[in-house]
């Protein structure tokens, strides 16, 4: 096996502000290889964002990260200003759940891709750069690049938009990309298009994508792996099939269960079965106990019993559908119930 | 661009024959008698027929609108014979009270009201960036709620009370700066400052509390701009992000400072009658007093003159810091 793109090594970001430390991830770990797709999941506040972030060295002003993070055979955490610089943009790229605020007002498409380009090549021209920019937005799919090249952010659509931010991402052949929420912004159809050419463009670099996402049905249908955060800290990491079909986490079945699907028939047995919410809020990370985040608002805490309150659970290996795949769910359970078990 | 420009002359040229219309018909529905001051005292009926109608001022609002637009192309004559008074073109009217043509006056006015505007607009940029930008860097610390003070007392209070303040302070208590007087810059730029000071921090503070409030909003905004987050993840270096980000700062400054022209323009009429100042205001205020027409009205379009170019090199400005409007 090749070396992997991505590498996370126990990592941790924790954030100071009035006084007050809090850890706002904790203990990630993560190994991604060329031309495969992890996608993060969780709901807002999770950490999922701050990892993208953290993995780029783009923390908000009071954040600090510690543990290991390698892109490209490039220690990030260690690395110097000069040496970041040379990383974002080449080695590992983003693309912005809004794409209007992540381009700026100021500059037209193609001066924003001509930027991208000439930050890492200085030795490439204007006018070359701004070829370049024509051919990439020509890629990624969008009509008359040649006049779309000088039009300006706010004169694109919502799709037009991203697309651009992709092309934008992807001319200088980035290793990584950190795709954070990028469909979020846009209605379904135009999601489903831009998951499309985030796939195939990934097939054709070879690269590897960071899908951060609250969406079960894009992570669906675009990811090989599923991390699954909550409160920072990895509940469950597996396959998709495995995520999909034998959720180890209560968390996990929990967001499972709250996502419509339209390959199952809502109709059993002549009763409808209703799409079921999680009780309760995401604790606060500030006044974490000893025990499972998870554990106020999980219906098994019930069955473990104090250990739950007690003791944070560690990841553990579980049982993979995939030859070769690893399966891990930080729960005190060994084995969820059955569906059926759990809503009564 | 060239269209544009052109297109904007024939306005402006439009909107100052407007101006002096409405501010010739204002002036004669205000039911004073210019030649009332001007036929001294007593005053019979026929004498001051008779220089009423040596003053033009016995005809109609609009043949005198009439007359006044003439007068800018090819000059006015006023009275006959040995009275008889030349205003040659471009005539903006004859002050009998001072016997000088407008223009003269607006010429011999101008340097004080310009050195006092241009000066007062630098300082205030100045100071009103200033502050914002360092409020904004250290957003909840000293220098922020100092100039957020600064701002809600620069908004609130009145131009002559501060004029007032700093002349009783600086002037009279401290002795610092002098209280009145004009000296010209060419004569010796060191005095012309120092006798500029006073009128400038009073015109000057009560606009740069404005500059203030939108370089700290904006700058705020900006540092938190996704798209400079952006910036920085596709490589660009901390000072490169920064240069962006003085630029989305800069765009809603220069267009409030377009606005400003006339306000600068308005507040140095009470900055030159509380520092005793002989510029335009001052002598429009005269002209006012004295119901002398042609310089109500040669003032009045002369200063929408200064402020339709004002806004005319803002609009002309503003597409080189902000591109999206080039292709308006």
């Amino acid at each position: 096996m090749p070396d992997p793109v991505l590498q996370v090594e126990d990592l941790c970001v924790s954030f100071t502000g009035g006084g007050v430390t809090a850890d706002i991830v904790r203990d990630l770990s993560v190994t991604l290889y060329g031309g495969r797709t992890l996608a993060v999941v969780g709901e807002s506040g999770s950490g999922k964002t701050i990892t993208g972030r953290a993995i780029m060295r783009l923390l908000p002003r009071g954040a600090s990260a510690r543990g290991r993070i390698v892109v490209a055979g490039r220690e990030m955490l260690s690395a110097d200003e000069r040496e970041l610089r040379r990383a974002r943009g080449s080695d590992v790229a983003m693309v912005f759940q809004d794409s209007m605020s992540a381009l700026s007002p100021y500059l037209d498409i193609g001066a924003h891709i001509a930027q991208a380009i000439r930050l890492h090549n200085p030795s490439v021209t204007r006018r070359a750069a701004r070829a370049r920019a024509v051919e990439m937005l020509d890629r990624v799919g969008i009509p008359e690049p040649a006049d779309a090249v000088r039009r300006f952010p706010h004169e694109f659509s919502g799709g037009m938009r991203q697309r651009a931010v992709i092309a934008m991402a992807l001319v200088n052949r980035p290793a990584l990309l950190i795709a954070d929420e990028p469909t979020t912004a846009l209605d379904v159809t135009v999601q489903a298009q831009i998951l499309a050419l985030l796939r195939e463009l990934q097939r054709e670099y070879g690269m590897a994508m960071l899908l951060i996402s609250h969406d079960f049905g894009v992570v669906g249908s675009a990811a090989d792996e599923v991390l699954v955060m909550y409160a920072g800290r990895q509940a469950e990491y597996g396959s998709l099939r495995d995520i999909f079909d034998q959720p180890a986490h209560p968390y996990t079945a929990g967001l499972r269960a709250a996502t419509p699907r339209l390959d199952v028939r809502r109709e059993i047995g002549g009763e409808r079965t209703r799409l079921r919410a999680i009780p309760g809020a995401p604790t606060s990370l500030r006044d974490a106990g000893p025990g499972c985040a998870f554990a106020p608002r999980c219906g098994l805490a019930d069955q473990v019993g104090e250990r739950c309150v007690v003791e944070a659970p560690l990841p553990t290996v579980r049982p993979t559908s995939e030859v070769g795949g690893l399966h891990l769910a930080a729960c005190h359970l060994d084995r969820l119930p059955a569906p059926q078990e759990v809503a009564s | 661009m060239i269209v544009y420009v052109a297109r904007r002359m024939v306005t402006a040229v439009f909107m100052l024959l407007s101006i002096a219309f409405v501010t010739i018909c204002l002036f004669f529905g205000a039911s004073k008698d210019p030649a009332r001051a001007m036929c001294g005292k007593p005053c019979p009926p026929e004498t001051r027929a008779k220089v009423s109608a040596y003053m033009q001022t016995d005809q109609s609002a609009v043949w005198q609108y009439v007359e006044f637009v003439k007068g800018l192309f090819v000059g006015r004559t006023y009275g006959t014979g040995a009275q008889q008074v030349h205003c040659p073109a471009p005539c903006f009217g004859y002050s009998f009270p001072n016997r000088s043509d407008v223009t003269t006056l607006i010429a011999e006015r101008l340097p004080v009201t310009l050195s006092l505007a241009l000066g007062a607009a630098i300082l205030c940029l100045v100071v009103g960036i200033g502050l914002g930008a360092l409020s904004a860097i250290r957003k909840g610390g000293i220098v922020d709620r100092f100039s957020t003070g600064f701002a809600m007392f620069g908004l609130s209070v009145p131009t002559f009370l501060v004029g007032l303040l700093v002349l009783q302070v600086f002037g009279f208590m401290l002795n610092a700066l002098p209280y009145s007087g004009f000296v010209s810059f060419s004569e010796s730029p060191a005095d012309w400052a120092w006798h500029l000071i006073g009128p400038w921090m009073v015109l000057s503070f009560i606009l740069a509390a404005g500059y203030v409030r939108v370089t700290r909003t904006q700058l705020l905004n900006e540092l938190s701009a996704d798209h400079l987050v952006a910036m920085t993840a596709r490589g660009a270096s901390n000072r490169q992000v920064n240069r962006h980000a003085v630029r989305g700062v800069m765009v809603p400054v220069a267009a409030m400072f377009a606005l400003d022209v006339t306000a600068l323009l308005g507040g140095s009429v009470i900055a030159e009658k509380v520092f005793s100042l002989h510029g335009l205001g001052d002598l429009l205020l005269s002209g006012v007093n004295e119901s002398d027409l042609s310089i109500v009205v040669g003032v009045t379009l002369f200063s929408a003159f200064l402020i339709i170019v004002g806004n005319l090199v803002a609009d002309l400005l503003m597409p080189l810091l902000d591109p999206r409007i080039r292709r308006a």
